[in-house]
């Protein structure tokens, strides 16, 4: 195996990469060819689907596997061997059936049908041997040689960012939303991997492209979000646990918050929320049941303590599972994308068997004393006091807007979002979203003139809400949102962040300071290009840092 | 030699968990003293279930059941937890995953009979439901491959059984017990259990596990009620929609022993890629089927499983002498031991 897709990525012995048998994510090596070959795969029905598409006959139904397909390989989503060689399978199928549509309307067109090589050429063998022994091929790697270290990690930026694209994609599709121009842009980012790119400027263009596609993404994420729970508005979150009977909820996945909220209404049971689950509480289709009872726990690297110490079933939605300890193994369940080998996964939303473990199980014994912290400040809620914020700017009393936002991790030198945090001026304002925010939600940190220091915007899938404020409150200054008072501190863990990242510069969003470490893909030459066309820095030391954003 | 020794084991995904053990105590006493909960019934070296393997280290082996240990596992550093003591420090091969290694008690739940059937053959079908306890939490929790332990009603003896159903949050618990004459369990059975009964269980114990992670195909090798436990697999495989390619080979003696046949069927229908062959040994003329046991049925497949370059996981639950021979045959085929999971039906 050798994969380099997330922040713990290995750094030792020089090799930037996870090769050993297992990664530090927990992925084993067969899984972690199995998902290559995946990729491999998903490049094949790519090629098929767009040139199906530019003949009129896209078929979202490949684009549907595409995102979901994409979604499994993040980390920590699914590390389900089997389920991997059962998808090879359908993959084979779909594009089979993809490249039929090609074929027939080109030929009903008058079009020549193109011979294709490569992914779409592949042989996708139905014994599991012969599947592994074909991994190398598909490794992100392939070809580095010829090309070198630069391209493939060109290559994998882009593919990285795609797999978050695809992973909010699929969230957005759970809600509902969806459209034929990101299926195009997808399959269209997939075919241009397929054909092995090598010149830089064409991949630095598709990787802006994708940053585009992302921001569209974002924006159908959010309106299906809304659109099915209201706009998230400033609320108190519990974060203490009531007694009762507990179910505890997990990951991203706010349909499936939705569906276990109705079918637990008048059960007895609570429903808690678990790390990137906490906005729930500030959507008013959620937050009207009142058995929604709090948030639980911390950011997902806390899983393994929290979970055991968790009195009833836990679901898990979406991304950031970890191995299952043998404590709460048996009473863990699977949604969606994720997966884990000897773990029920619950598929349509059915959650009889979670509500009978709840039932089984003892729940808490009684109430903690009540603690909160307020959640919800999405785009509405901020935007709606605008005009006392631009006053506030205009008379001094904010001076300096920070994002803190982004994923959490288990890394150390992590505590360098909680330090800066803490040494911000209090004449400025703390935006953030995503579960970095674990390492300091739960501090006061005061307020100017009614308006709380530390805004909370939400998931890391919120990050379109951020993206708006600026752009409004650069509106309303008469400015470029780089021209701001405003500093981006983004920690990146895994690839729906790379997704945002590459928004933030096809927005053109300069200066950003990028941490705790930066990307393995990344390497020098590729950093200095994105230093000097986007100004992006890599983390010192929060004094440091704060000192050369104030004075920008 | 007195004082203590530093124990590391080294789980079967290639994970360690340590203790520390005296010279004076064995194993898994010591595990335990440290809250870590290793496999173990019979605590007196006859069951087998605390079988581990000694990678490097002085040790010394109190006598046990050579059922439970032969001399040739002996000999190639196979030891029974329960009766070893260590000598110096010790690294141990457990064929646990970290993640199946409890800490704390086991429980031992009260449960109910909800049925007694007649399952054919000198087999009774027992489905108990565990109750309560006093604040109301279900101990139900088990993975396939299991057992629980059974006391006899109004005494204190226990006897372990494998649970036949797929884990469940109702709290059912399934056994299928082979009838033993004048063995205390069966004579309850026979003469004394009925619907509404209450037994003391232990339970769940054992590392016979699925491999979970594994993507080769499965082979199931089981003589008379070591089906039980695979059972129970292949009842989770086909609530997963597992596709693992799959045959269950189960053997018995004569026809007169056939039993969980209707059950067989539905599995064959409900798991995405399972067969099933039953082996009867000493069959009548009109048998129709395979006729030997299941590891030579097992053995002609394996054959021609390697020849293709397959590398089956092997699941094999009965006698000592079907594991053995399973054992050996796959040995003789060149499988790797670590394809093979097995679970030894003994006197506990």
């Amino acid at each position: 195996m050798f994969c380099y897709q997330c922040e713990q990525t290995s750094r030792a012995d020089g090799i930037n990469g996870c090769a050993s048998a297992v990664g530090n994510c927990g992925k084993d090596a067969q899984t972690s060819d199995l998902q290559d070959l995946l990729i491999h795969a998903v490049k094949g029905i790519a090629q098929y689907a767009k040139r199906a598409r530019d003949l009129g006959v896209g078929s979202n139904d490949a684009g549907k596997f595409i995102l979901y397909s994409m979604f499994t390989t993040l980390t920590n989503v699914n590390f389900n061997p089997a389920r991997f060689t059962s998808m090879l399978v359908e993959a084979a199928e779909i594009r089979a059936a993809v490249k039929k549509a090609y074929e027939d309307a080109a030929t009903a067109q008058g079009v020549a049908i193109e011979e294709l090589s490569g992914a779409a050429a592949w042989d996708i063998p139905t014994e599991t041997n012969e599947l592994l022994a074909q991994a190398e091929m598909a490794s992100v790697r392939a070809g580095e040689a010829e090309v070198g270290e630069d391209i493939v990690g060109l290559r994998a930026l882009i593919l990285y960012g795609a797999k978050g694209v695809c992973a909010y994609a699929y969230h957005a599709l759970m809600l509902d939303e969806q459209s034929d121009e990101v299926y195009a842009n997808i399959e269209s980012t997939m075919d241009f991997l397929a054909s092995d790119p090598t010149d830089v400027d064409a991949l630095v263009g598709q990787a802006l492209a994708l940053g585009h596609t992302n921001l569209t993404v974002m924006g159908m994420l959010d309106a299906g979000n809304t659109g099915k729970f209201g706009t998230p508005e400033p609320s108190a979150a519990r974060i203490s646990p009531v007694a009762g009977k507990a179910i505890l909820v997990s990951g991203h996945d706010m349909a499936d918050l939705a569906a276990l909220l109705k079918q637990t209404e008048g059960t007895g049971i609570n429903v808690y929320t678990h790390g990137e689950m906490l906005p729930a509480h500030s959507y008013p289709e959620l937050k009207k049941h009142t058995h929604l009872a709090g948030n639980y726990g911390g950011a997902w690297q806390d899983q393994q303590t929290e979970f055991a110490n968790f009195p009833g079933p836990i679901l898990m939605t979406s991304n950031c599972i970890i191995e299952p300890a043998a404590s709460y193994r048996r009473r863990i369940f699977t949604a969606g994308p994720v997966g884990w080998p000897g773990l029920r996964h619950i598929e349509n939303h059915d959650y009889s068997t979670l509500i009978q473990a709840a039932n089984a199980m003892p729940g808490f014994a009684a109430d903690s004393e009540e603690e909160t912290i307020t959640v919800g400040f999405g785009r509405d809620a901020v935007l709606g006091v605008a005009d006392v914020v631009i006053d506030a700017v205009k008379a001094g009393a904010i001076k300096h807007f920070f994002l803190v936002g982004g994923c959490d991790g288990a890394a150390s030198g992590r505590n360098y979002y909680s330090d800066l945090v803490d040494q911000t001026p209090k004449d400025s304002v703390i935006l953030t979203l995503g579960c970095a925010k674990y390492r300091f939600n739960k501090t006061d940190h005061g307020d100017i003139g009614g308006i709380p220091r530390l805004l909370d915007m939400g998931q890391c899938n919120d990050s379109y809400s951020a993206i708006q404020v600026a752009v409004a409150l650069a509106d309303a200054f008469e400015c470029e949102v780089n021209e701001l008072p405003l500093s981006l501190f983004v920690s990146w863990f895994e690839q729906k962040a790379a997704a945002v990242l590459l928004t933030l510069l096809a927005l053109n969003i300069k200066g950003i300071t990028l941490g705790p470490t930066l990307p393995a893909f990344i390497t020098p030459p590729v950093l200095n290009t994105l230093v000097e066309a986007f100004d992006i820095k890599a983390n010192t030391t929060p004094e440091a840092d704060l000192a050369a954003a104030l004075a920008a | 030699m007195t004082g203590s020794h530093s124990i590391r084991l080294i789980t079967q995904d290639d994970k360690e968990i340590s203790f520390d053990c005296g010279a004076d105590e064995n194993l898994i006493d010591a595990a335990a003293k440290a809250d870590i909960t290793l496999p173990a019934v019979c605590h007196e070296g006859n069951c087998g279930a605390c079988h581990g393997h000694c990678r490097s280290g002085d040790y010394v082996q109190e006598s046990h059941s050579a059922g439970a240990l032969s001399e040739q596992d002996e000999g190639h550093g196979g030891i029974l937890m329960c009766r070893t003591h260590p000598r110096g420090d010790m690294v141990v091969e457990v064929t646990s995953d970290l993640s199946h290694i409890t800490s704390g008690p086991v429980p031992e739940p009260v449960c109910e009979v909800l049925a007694v059937d007649d399952m054919g053959g000198q087999v009774r079908r027992l489905l108990l439901k565990v109750l309560p306890d006093e604040s109301g939490v279900v101990h139900s929790e088990f993975e396939p491959g299991q057992f629980m332990e059974l006391e006899v009603p109004g005494t204190d003896i226990r006897r372990a059984y494998s649970i036949s159903n797929a884990p469940n949050w109702s709290g059912e618990l399934e056994f299928m017990i082979r009838l033993q004459p004048h063995g205390k369990f069966s004579s309850w059975l026979i003469d004394g259990a009925k619907v509404g009964d209450r037994l003391n269980t232990k339970g769940p114990e054992g590392s016979f596990l699925l491999h979970q992670a594994g993507i080769a195909p499965r082979r199931f090798v089981a003589g008379g009620t070591g089906v039980a436990p695979m059972l129970s697999m292949l009842r989770q495989m086909a609530e997963f929609q597992e596709t693992h390619e799959s045959h269950l080979y189960f053997g018995l003696t004569t026809e007169a022993d056939l039993f969980a046949i209707d059950e067989i069927e539905e599995l064959k229908a409900s798991v995405p890629n399972l067969t099933a062959e039953v082996c009867i040994w000493k069959p009548t003329a009109d048998w129709q089927g395979f006729t030997g046991s299941p590891v030579d049925a097992f053995k002609r497949d394996l054959q021609a499983d390697l020849a293709k370059g397959i590398k089956p996981d092997v699941y094999l639950c009965g006698p000592p002498g079907l594991i053995d021979a399973a054992e050996a045959a796959a040995d003789e085929l060149g499988l790797p031991y670590s394809s093979l999971f097995s679970e030894r039906f003994l006197p506990g």
